[in-house]
């Protein structure tokens, strides 16, 4: 269960271990976006764990890395032509960061630090833990985006039609503001909790 | 010729790659703490990028197309550029060891790198024949340069300033980028 | 790591282990790609039909029409109802603040604009953005254009001028020009 829990908020991938940075300021415009990103992203990370835990003990050392990217690589085209058939306005905005899941490096850095050397079931667990904090991650910056930067949330207008937006927030400088902000927050936070402790 | 040009300042300034399409931010974050080391990473970056443009043109045109199996894109670009790096790396080793030295420890980085995988992807997209791809592969790795290496002379002047204790290091880079990416909004819109 | 490594890392091993792994995932590829492709067309097929059924109400059946046209109309197709035409849904491209615009605009035989789509655009969002909102591109449906449509910053609109969105002027004039160029289209076809 620790496997789990820790991704959601002790390690989490995007505030804490500052992973897989692109896709978290790229797509994050959007409550939506952030969370179809989410989402696709921890299927593949559940997927690749899994996959990387079984054959860990077939695949030879020297080209373990080549072996989890093909692995990965496969999984993210298998998602991105679900979502072509299945859910074309998703696909169509999260555009080419579908493909660049690839090179997330949350993906790879869970296959090589934990998937490699832990059993499938604990492997799934790891993703799926890493996935929805990532998810959440992306849920949270989009929200604070969409909120303050377009006045909506899940595209439902909130302030109704007197509300000036901060636009800059949904432009590109707005994502690099934003996130720093929260991962100060975070490490004010973890702060107070160690005085807490002592 | 003039049309390349435009294409590539485009590239550069109004599009640019990190600030604007945010394609490459985990090394432009990972590698930008000093200048020195941001112009290494960024030189090395250019170079594969621009070869890695070239190599995966070739692949999508002359090998996955005549097949019929587009879909492997993904998987076949990755590869490629995994490849590429590798033998760029061994390359260097052996005929250039100097450049080797400074460039070396930056090279495996750059296989996962979404610039270059992105900017391989962006080519065939925008459907750019083999010249405009070379063009645009180098042009993203000078964007790239460009944003990193602005972004590390602000980052050695930040690590003497006096910033609150909660915003030190990461939080205030991720500021900073901000402000810098405020500033290439200026560019947005203008059509060369 | 428990297979003895010497062995296991002769230069052929390598390559086998690689080819195997490569070779399993493009296989599942495939029959992924099989379960897709028909599914992914059929969308596309129906999003663009559907995009000109939305601004051509009134037509039952689309016949494409071939043909040299301005270099920013991709597709032309040809309204019937009944089997007679009436009217065209031109598919354009106009250059917008931040790289091309993609709508289709219907358009009758008198030259009277029936409806917008924006398929596609990539404006700054909160302001070129704006021209998916049903309230921009509304101006356009009835309006007659015999001659060009203008743009006009504020104040209410003459019967050929529209209201652009405040901060994106660019983005207005570009939605405005492709329905014009959509319009010329239509009239150099009848």
């Amino acid at each position: 269960m620790k496997e789990f829990t820790k991704g959601l908020l002790k390690e989490n991938p995007t505030f804490v271990l500052l992973l897989g940075m692109c896709p978290t300021l790229a797509v994050t415009t959007s409550v939506a976006n952030g969370i179809g990103m989410g989402l696709s992203a921890t299927v593949v990370l559940i997927l690749s764990n899994l996959v990387v835990s079984l054959v860990r003990k077939f695949v030879p050392n020297k080209i373990r890395i080549a072996s989890y990217i093909v692995i990965i690589a496969g999984f993210v085209t298998m998602i991105d032509l679900f979502l072509q058939a299945y859910v074309p306005a998703l696909s169509k905005s999260l555009g080419l960061f579908i493909p660049l899941i690839v090179v997330n490096c949350i993906i790879l850095a869970r296959a090589e630090a934990f998937a490699s050397k832990n059993s499938p079931i604990p492997s799934m667990l790891d993703g799926a833990g890493m996935g929805l904090g990532f998810t959440f991650a992306l849920a949270l910056i989009g929200s604070i985006r969409e909120i303050l930067g377009a006045g909506t949330w899940f595209g439902i207008s909130l302030f109704g039609a007197g509300f000036q937006p901060a636009t800059i927030l949904i432009l590109p400088p707005g994502a690099f503001l934003i996130l720093g902000l929260l991962i100060g927050c975070v490490k004010l936070l973890q702060k107070k909790g160690e005085k807490a402790k002592q | 010729m003039i049309e390349l040009l435009l294409l590539a300042l485009t590239t550069i300034l109004v599009d640019n790659f990190v600030l604007v399409k945010f394609l490459g931010c985990c090394p432009f974050l990972g590698v930008s703490k000093k200048v020195e080391t941001a112009v290494g990473m960024s030189l090395a970056v250019t170079f594969v990028m621009t070869v890695a443009s070239m190599a995966t043109y070739l692949v999508q045109y002359y090998i996955l197309v005549p097949l019929g199996i587009e879909y492997m894109q993904t998987v076949a670009f990755i590869l490629v550029i995994a490849v590429l790096v590798q033998f760029v790396e061994m390359v260097l080793q052996k005929f250039t060891p100097a450049l080797y030295n400074a460039l070396g420890i930056y090279l495996p980085l750059i296989t996962t790198n979404c610039a270059v995988l992105g900017v391989a992807l962006l080519n065939i997209q925008n459907q750019f024949n083999f010249i405009y791809s070379t063009v645009y592969g180098f042009a993203a790795g000078l964007s790239f340069m460009l944003a990193i290496v602005l972004f590390a002379g602000v980052r050695e002047r930040l690590e003497t300033s006096d910033i609150p204790e909660w915003l030190q290091g990461f939080p205030i880079a991720l500021i900073t980028a901000g402000l810098i990416a405020m500033a290439f909004l200026g560019f947005s819109g203008m059509k060369f | 790591m428990s297979l003895d490594l010497k062995n296991n890392e002769k230069i052929w091993v390598l390559a086998l282990v690689l080819f195997v792994i490569t070779a399993v995932v493009a296989l599942l590829l495939g029959l992924t790609n099989q379960l897709t492709a028909d599914k992914i067309a059929e969308r596309q097929e129906l999003e663009l039909t559907e995009a000109r059924q939305a601004v051509m109400p009134d037509a039952d059946a689309f016949t494409k029409v071939e043909g040299s046209f301005d270099e920013t109309v991709s597709e032309v197709y040809a309204a019937t109802k009944g089997g007679e035409t009436v009217g065209y849904c031109v598919s354009v491209n106009p250059n917008g603040f931040g790289g091309p615009i993609g709508m289709v605009v219907g358009v009758s035989l008198d030259n009277t604009v029936e409806g917008v789509t924006i398929t596609s655009l990539s404006e700054t969002p909160g302001l070129g953005s704006k021209a998916q909102d049903e309230a921009f591109y509304g101006q356009y449906v009835g309006k007659q254009a015999d001659s060009p449509l203008a743009v006009i910053k504020s104040g209410s609109p003459a019967d050929n001028e529209i209201v652009a969105i405040s901060g994106a002027t660019i983005t207005s004039a570009a939605v405005t020009n492709g329905v014009n160029t959509a319009v010329e289209t239509a009239k150099s076809l009848k």
